[in-house]
C-alpha cells in the first residue's frame, strides 16, 4: 500500500512542476519577462480573483480577429465615477508597454490601502486599464513578427495586412501624418474607427462619458507628449498641460535618473494624424498624455527583458503625477 | 589604389594624473565631402534656435559617419546629449548644422558613464541622403586598449563556425547571448555605414535586429560576413531589411556592401537601393 501511496505522490508532484510554469497567484507571477497572450488574460482573470472588490474585467468589445478586448476597472464603489483610461499594447511591437500595463495592474492593488496617493485617487476616482490593446497584433508578434506595428485587418484591393490603430482615430484622420497607402506602417485605414480596437474604445469612452484623463503607452524614445499630433497649434489647455507633463517627467527621472523629453506630439516626435489623444482632447478630456517608454534606440522596440521592471517603476511614478493632478483638478 | 600612408601619429597617452578634461581633442578627425559655400538666405533667430529635432538629426548622422570610418566595432559610439547647436539653411533648403554633443560607449552595459564630446558639422541636401558630415571627438578609448579589444572581439568571432544560420539577435526577448555580441557589434558598425547613406534631414534609422548570419572564409584571415539587418526608420515608423556584406580585420578599412529593401507595396517589386563602400586609408576627403 505504502509504495501505491508513493507513487501518487511522486505522480502529484510531477504534474505540480508541470503547472509550475504557469503563475498560480499575482505573487508568483514574473514581472520581469515577457508574456505570451495567453498568459497575460491568465493574470487579468487571477488579479480579478484576488482582488474581486477591487477590480473587475470588461470586454469592451472584439478584435478584428476575434480575440476579447479586455479592459480592467479598478473601482472602490460610487456610480460612474470620474475615471482615467490607460491604454497599453497599442503598437503590437512595443512589448515593454504591455509588460509595464501587468506591472501597473499589480502595483494598484499592492498599493491601495497602504499608499496615501494611490487610495485617495480610487476613493474618488475609477481607472480603466486596457493592458493589449492590440491582441491580434501582439499575437502576431509572437507567432510570426516580431515587429509587427499594426491591427491585422484586412483591406479590400491590398494584399497589404493592418492599419495604424493609432492614426485611425476622429482627429485629423487623413490629414498629412498618416499614410494612405495599406502597405505602410503608418496606414491610417479606411476611415476614421474602421479599426474595431479603435472603435471599441471610442464607444467605450463616449458611453461612459466621464473620463477625465486618457493616457496611451508607446514606445520607444522617452517621451511624454500630450496633443496635438495633426497640427502644430498649440492646444487651448497648453499651459497647463506642459506644467503637469513637467512634473511628471521630474518624479519619473528622480527614480532612476532617465530622461526624457516632453512637449506637443507635433513639436516634439512628428506630425502624426489620428492619434489617440488628440481624439480624446477634443471630446473634452484635458488630461489627454501619450508616453513613449524606454529607450531611445540601443534597443528599441527589442528592450530587454531586465529593463521591463525599471521602465513599469519610473513610469508609474509619472502616471502617479498625472492621477494626483487630475483628482486634485476636477473640472 | 593609392599607396597606404600610416595614420597621423596619435598625442602621446596623458600623464595618469591628468584628469579626463584635459585629454587632447582632435584625435579622431573625420570629414566627409566637402560642404558647397555660398550665401546662406535665412538664419535661426537666435530667440527660436534651430528645431531641437533638427540637432540631433545631425548628431545621428554625425555618429553613424563617424563609427563606420573609425573602424573599430569594439569602440562605438551612441548619442548621449546633444549640448549646444545652430543651423543655416539656404535658398536651395540646404542645411548646415553645426553642434556640439556628448556620446556614450555603445559596447557598455548601461550606467557606464564616459562621455566623451563631439564637436560636428552637418550639412543636409535638403531631403536626400548621404549627409556631409565633419566631426570631430574627444577618445573615448585609449588607443592600445581599443585594438586589444578590437582583436579580442576578432578571436572571439573566428571561433563562432556557422552555427548562426536562423538565429536573430536579439531574440524576441531583447537578450543577446554573450557568445554573439561580438556578431552584433561587427553587424552595427557595417550598419552605421548603411544608416549614415540614407539618413537624410527627415529620415533617420536604428538597427533593430540581425538575422541570417553567415561566416565565411577569407585566405587572409579576415571576417567575412554576411547578415540580414532590420532597421528601423522613425518618422516613417518602417522596417527596412537590408542585406549586407562586410569584410573586417583589427585596423584594416572596413568594407561593407549592401542592398536595402524598400517596401511599399508587395506588387512593387522594384525599390531596392544598394551600395557599397571602402573606408578609405587616409583620413581625406572623398
Amino acid at each position: 500500500m505504502i509504495e501505491d501511496v508513493q507513487s501518487l505522490l511522486d505522480e502529484e508532484q510531477e504534474q505540480m512542476l508541470a503547472f509550475q510554469a504557469r503563475a498560480s497567484s499575482t505573487d508568483n507571477f514574473n514581472y520581469a519577462t515577457y508574456h505570451s497572450l495567453e498568459e497575460i488574460y491568465d493574470f487579468i482573470d487571477l488579479l480579478v480573483a484576488e482582488n474581486p472588490k477591487l477590480v473587475s474585467k470588461l470586454q469592451i468589445g472584439s478584435s478584428y480577429e476575434g480575440r476579447p478586448l479586455y479592459v480592467l476597472k479598478f473601482s472602490t464603489g460610487g456610480k460612474n465615477r470620474p475615471a482615467i483610461w490607460i491604454d497599453t499594447g497599442i503598437h503590437s511591437r512595443e512589448w515593454v508597454t504591455q509588460a509595464s500595463g501587468v506591472w501597473f495592474a499589480k502595483k494598484i492593488v499592492q498599493d491601495y490601502g497602504r499608499d496615501p496617493a494611490i487610495t485617495a485617487v480610487l476613493d474618488s476616482l475609477d481607472i480603466f486599464l486596457e493592458i493589449v490593446t492590440n491582441p491580434d497584433g501582439f499575437a502576431y508578434t509572437h507567432s510570426t513578427n516580431r515587429l509587427w506595428r499594426k491591427t491585422r485587418s484586412h483591406t479590400s484591393g491590398s494584399l497589404c495586412v493592418g492599419a495604424d490603430p493609432n492614426r485611425n482615430w476622429d482627429a485629423g484622420f487623413g490629414l498629412a501624418g498618416a499614410s494612405s497607402s495599406p502597405c505602410s506602417e503608418t496606414y491610417h485605414g479606411k476611415s476614421a474607427n474602421s479599426e474595431v480596437e479603435v472603435k471599441s474604445i471610442v464607444d467605450f469612452v463616449k458611453d461612459h462619458g466621464n473620463i477625465k484623463a486618457f493616457i496611451s503607452i508607446h514606445s520607444y524614445s522617452q517621451l511624454l507628449l500630450y496633443p496635438y499630433g495633426y497640427k502644430k497649434a498649440a492646444v487651448a489647455d497648453q499651459k497647463e498641460l506642459d506644467e503637469v507633463a513637467k512634473s511628471a517627467v521630474a518624479a519619473l527621472t528622480s527614480l532612476y535618473g532617465t530622461k526624457f523629453q516632453y512637449g506637443s506630439i507635433y513639436t516634439t516626435i512628428y506630425q502624426a494624424s489620428g492619434s489617440s489623444i488628440d481624439w480624446a482632447y477634443n471630446q473634452g478630456i484635458k488630461y489627454s498624455f501619450s508616453f513613449e517608454l524606454r529607450d531611445t534606440g540601443r534597443n528599441g522596440f527589442l528592450l530587454p527583458a531586465s529593463q521591463i521592471i525599471p521602465t513599469a517603476e519610473e513610469t508609474w511614478l509619472a502616471l502617479q503625477t498625472i492621477l494626483e493632478y487630475t483628482l486634485n483638478h476636477p473640472y | 589604389m593609392q599607396p597606404r600612408r600610416p595614420p597621423p601619429p596619435a598625442p602621446g597617452p596623458p600623464r595618469p594624473a591628468a584628469p579626463l578634461l584635459a585629454l587632447p581633442l582632435l584625435l579622431l578627425a573625420v570629414q566627409g565631402a566637402a560642404a558647397p559655400t555660398g550665401p546662406e538666405a535665412a538664419e535661426w533667430r537666435p530667440d527660436t534656435g534651430p528645431p531641437h529635432g533638427l540637432l540631433r538629426q545631425a548628431a545621428r548622422a554625425a555618429l553613424h559617419f563617424l563609427n563606420f570610418r573609425a573602424g573599430s566595432p569594439s569602440a562605438l559610439r551612441v548619442l548621449a546629449a546633444v549640448q549646444e547647436g545652430r543651423a543655416r539653411i539656404n535658398a536651395k533648403k540646404e542645411c548646415t548644422v553645426d553642434l556640439v554633443f556628448t556620446t556614450e560607449h555603445y559596447n557598455s552595459e548601461e550606467g557606464e558613464e564616459r562621455l566623451g564630446k563631439c564637436s560636428a558639422r552637418v550639412f543636409f541636401r535638403n531631403q536626400k541622403p548621404r549627409p556631409a558630415v565633419n566631426v570631430t571627438c574627444a577618445r573615448l578609448m585609449e588607443k592600445t586598449k581599443r585594438q586589444q579589444e578590437d582583436y579580442r572581439l576578432y578571436k572571439q568571432m573566428k571561433q563562432l563556425r556557422n552555427p548562426l544560420d536562423g538565429v536573430s539577435i536579439p531574440d524576441s526577448h531583447g537578450h543577446i547571448d554573450p557568445s554573439l555580441r561580438p556578431v552584433w557589434e561587427l553587424a552595427f558598425l557595417g550598419s552605421s555605414y548603411v544608416m549614415w547613406e540614407k539618413t537624410t534631414r527627415f529620415l533617420h534609422y536604428y538597427m533593430a535586429q540581425l538575422s541570417g548570419v553567415k561566416q565565411w572564409e577569407t585566405n587572409d584571415g579576415a571576417i567575412d560576413f554576411d547578415y540580414t539587418v532590420l532597421l528601423h526608420e522613425f518618422s516613417t515608423q518602417e522596417i527596412i531589411p537590408c542585406r549586407i556584406h562586410l569584410v573586417w580585420s583589427p585596423g584594416k578599412p572596413l568594407t561593407v556592401k549592401y542592398h536595402c529593401q524598400e517596401l511599399l507595396a508587395p506588387e512593387d517589386a522594384s525599390g531596392t537601393e544598394e551600395g557599397s563602400a571602402v573606408a578609405p586609408t587616409e583620413l581625406s576627403n572623398f
